[in-house]
C-alpha cells in the first residue's frame, strides 16, 4: 500500500513538475510556431504537422515549461538548424538588406509615382492651347467658319 | 515628361526584368539533385553529433577517408524508417567496418534527440551533425533515410534512396559493400 502511495506520489510530482518550474511562462507555444520553420517542409512549425515540426514543438514546449524565453529558444535552435530555422531574417548584418529592401522600393516606387504626377500636371499647365474650345483644331475651324459664311 | 526621362524610366524597368530573369534562371540552375552512381561525391566537413570531452574538435572532412570505401547514411531521429533501419546498419558496420568507413549524417536534427537515438540503438560508427541540412541538399536529399556507397577513390558506388533494411535495397547495399570493402 505504502509502495503504490509513493509510486502515486511520485507519478504526480513527475507530471506537476515542469507547471510548478515556470507559474508564469516568458513566452506561447502559439507564438513561437510562428515565429520557427520547419526545416523539412520549409513552412513555419503551425502550418506543419511533419515529424520535424512536432520534434521542435515538443523542444519548445519543453523548454517554456522550463520558463527559458522566446530569445533563449530561437538562440538555441539557431544554434542547432542554422539562421533559416527562423521565419524572419535577423536585423544584422547581410540580413538587414531584406527588411529595408522593400522600404527602400516603396519609397522609391512613391517618388517615381510623385515625380510623375507632378511633371504630367505641371506640363498640361505650360503646354499651349492646340486645339480650340469646340475641340476642333485651328484650320479646321477656320475651314468650318468660311463653310458656314459660304452658305450664308 | 521628357524623352530623355522616359528613356531612362524604361532602361531601369528593363533592368528590373532582366534582373528577375536572372534570379530565376540562377534558381533553376543551382538547384541540388542527387549525385548520379559514378560521379565524384561532394566533399564536405561536419563536426561530430557528439564531440566528447573537446566540444572545439576539429570537424570531420569525408576527404580523410580517401582510400578507403564510405557508407555515408543519412538519418534523423525523428524519422521513422531510421528506427527499423538502424540496428541492420550496425550489424553491417560490425562486419564491414574494419574495411569500410561508416558514417551517419544526422540531418535537420535536435541533437539531443540525435544522441539518445544513438544511444537507444547502439550506434557504434561516427554520427555527424547536419542541423543546417546543407550537406545533406549536395546530395539531393530532401526525405531520409538515404545511403550512399563511395569507393577509395571518392565515387559513388551505389545511392539507395531508403532503409537499406527494405527488401528492395538489402541486396545492392551488400552487393556495394563487398564491391569496396
Amino acid at each position: 500500500m505504502t509502495w503504490r502511495f509513493l509510486a502515486v506520489v511520485a507519478a504526480a510530482l513527475a507530471l506537476a513538475g515542469p507547471a510548478a518550474a515556470c507559474a508564469h511562462p516568458h513566452t506561447s507555444l502559439s507564438f513561437l510556431e510562428g515565429q520557427v520553420m520547419c526545416p523539412t517542409c520549409h513552412t513555419t512549425l503551425d502550418q506543419s504537422d511533419s515529424q520535424a515540426a512536432e520534434q521542435i514543438k515538443t523542444y519548445i514546449a519543453q523548454r517554456i515549461a522550463a520558463c527559458w524565453t522566446a530569445q533563449r529558444i530561437e538562440t538555441a535552435l539557431v544554434a542547432n538548424y542554422g539562421q533559416a530555422i527562423l521565419a524572419e531574417p535577423s536585423h544584422s548584418g547581410f540580413d538587414l538588406l531584406a527588411w529595408w529592401l522593400p522600404i527602400a522600393g516603396v519609397l522609391g516606387g512613391a517618388l517615381i509615382l510623385a515625380l510623375a504626377v507632378w511633371r504630367w500636371s505641371h506640363g498640361r499647365d505650360d503646354e499651349p492651347p492646340t486645339t480650340a474650345a469646340s475641340g476642333l483644331d485651328e484650320e479646321t475651324e477656320r475651314k468650318l467658319d468660311d463653310l458656314l459664311a459660304e452658305m450664308d | 515628361m521628357t524623352g530623355r526621362a522616359k528613356l531612362i524610366g524604361q532602361v531601369a524597368a528593363l533592368a528590373c526584368v532582366a534582373g528577375l530573369l536572372a534570379l530565376l534562371v540562377w534558381k533553376l540552375t543551382h538547384q541540388q539533385h542527387a549525385p548520379p552512381v559514378g560521379s565524384q561525391a561532394p566533399m564536405f566537413s561536419l563536426p561530430l553529433l557528439d564531440p566528447g570531452p573537446d566540444p572545439t574538435g576539429d570537424d570531420v572532412s569525408l576527404s580523410a577517408f580517401r582510400g578507403r570505401g564510405v557508407v555515408l547514411n543519412f538519418w534523423a531521429s525523428w524519422c521513422i524508417p531510421c528506427k527499423s533501419e538502424a540496428p541492420v546498419l550496425e550489424k553491417y558496420y560490425l562486419r564491414y567496418g574494419r574495411r569500410v568507413t561508416f558514417l551517419g549524417i544526422d540531418y535537420h536534427d535536435l541533437a539531443s534527440d540525435a544522441r539518445t537515438f544513438v544511444d537507444a540503438h547502439g550506434l557504434k560508427f561516427p554520427m555527424l551533425a547536419d542541423g543546417s541540412g546543407d550537406v545533406t541538399s549536395s546530395y539531393g536529399i530532401s526525405q531520409v533515410p538515404e545511403t550512399y556507397v563511395l569507393n577509395a577513390s571518392g565515387k559513388i558506388v551505389a545511392h539507395l534512396a531508403g532503409p537499406i533494411s527494405s527488401s528492395e535495397f538489402a541486396s545492392a547495399f551488400r552487393a556495394a559493400l563487398k564491391e569496396v570493402s
